[in-house]
């Protein structure tokens, strides 16, 4: 069986547009900052809207924002 | 320690709780020779019930001028979720043990050596117990996941 692990650029997004804030973020795709600061450390996955907002705030598509990598839990557990 | 508006919010009414409710039931523990409703127990119930409001008025007014009030958004609602789920494991187990209790005491013959007395003021106490039992441990998961991160 294959685990999965959401991964995200939101971060480098950042800094390449303009160099945005967390708070200037937050507020554009309506959460609040420790939302945006946990998203970037990879320990929250926001739901599909929020995703779509945050790549619609950068202009990319949503794969340049989110990437879904698998790990095989077979391999991790021998 | 950078923390969030919903942090602060729980971080008071946590306080608030252990504060009063820990004095509540300390006060009634301490006094367990009129075990019944009447006087000084009624007035200490009614007591740490407004105590609770107040502080929780005054500390939310407070907290709502210095900080920035920030609505939940879809992850404060999700962490909410998972804290309702363990204070409703708590609460359902609480229950279960005062319907315990009281079954308990009903089937004890009076001759029983550790008969248990269960007066309306000690089933209202049990009750209450467990209701602070439960949103203490809602606090306490809330505050854990904003933390950890979730």
């Amino acid at each position: 069986m294959t685990k999965g692990h959401i991964r995200n650029n939101v971060r480098k997004l950042r800094f390449l547009g303009a160099e945005m804030t967390q708070q200037e973020l937050a507020e554009k795709i309506g959460v609040t900052r420790q939302t945006v600061i946990a998203i970037e450390q990879d320990k929250y996955s926001p739901s599909l809207e929020v995703a779509f907002r945050i790549a619609r705030v950068f202009g990319v598509p949503l794969e340049e924002v989110f990437q879904y990598e698998t790990t095989d839990a077979s391999e991790s557990t021998e | 320690m950078d923390l969030s508006y919903q942090e602060k919010s729980i971080l008071g009414s946590l306080a608030a709780m252990v504060v009063v409710y820990g004095y509540y039931f300390a006060s009634v523990l301490r006094d367990t020779s009129h075990p019944e409703f009447g006087g000084g127990n009624v007035t200490r119930l009614v007591f740490a019930v407004v105590a609770i409001i107040v502080i929780e008025i005054v500390y939310h007014i407070v907290l709502a001028l210095e900080t920035k009030v920030e609505p939940k958004d879809e992850r404060d609602v999700l962490i909410e979720c998972k804290a309702y789920r363990n204070a409703y494991l708590l609460l359902a187990t609480g229950a279960f043990l005062v319907i315990g209790v009281v079954i308990m005491a009903g089937l004890a013959s009076d001759s029983a050596p550790t008969r248990i007395i269960v007066t309306p003021f000690l089933t209202v106490n049990l009750v209450l117990f467990f209701m602070v039992l439960a949103e203490l441990a809602k606090f306490l998961t809330q505050l854990f996941y904003y933390r950890r991160g979730f």
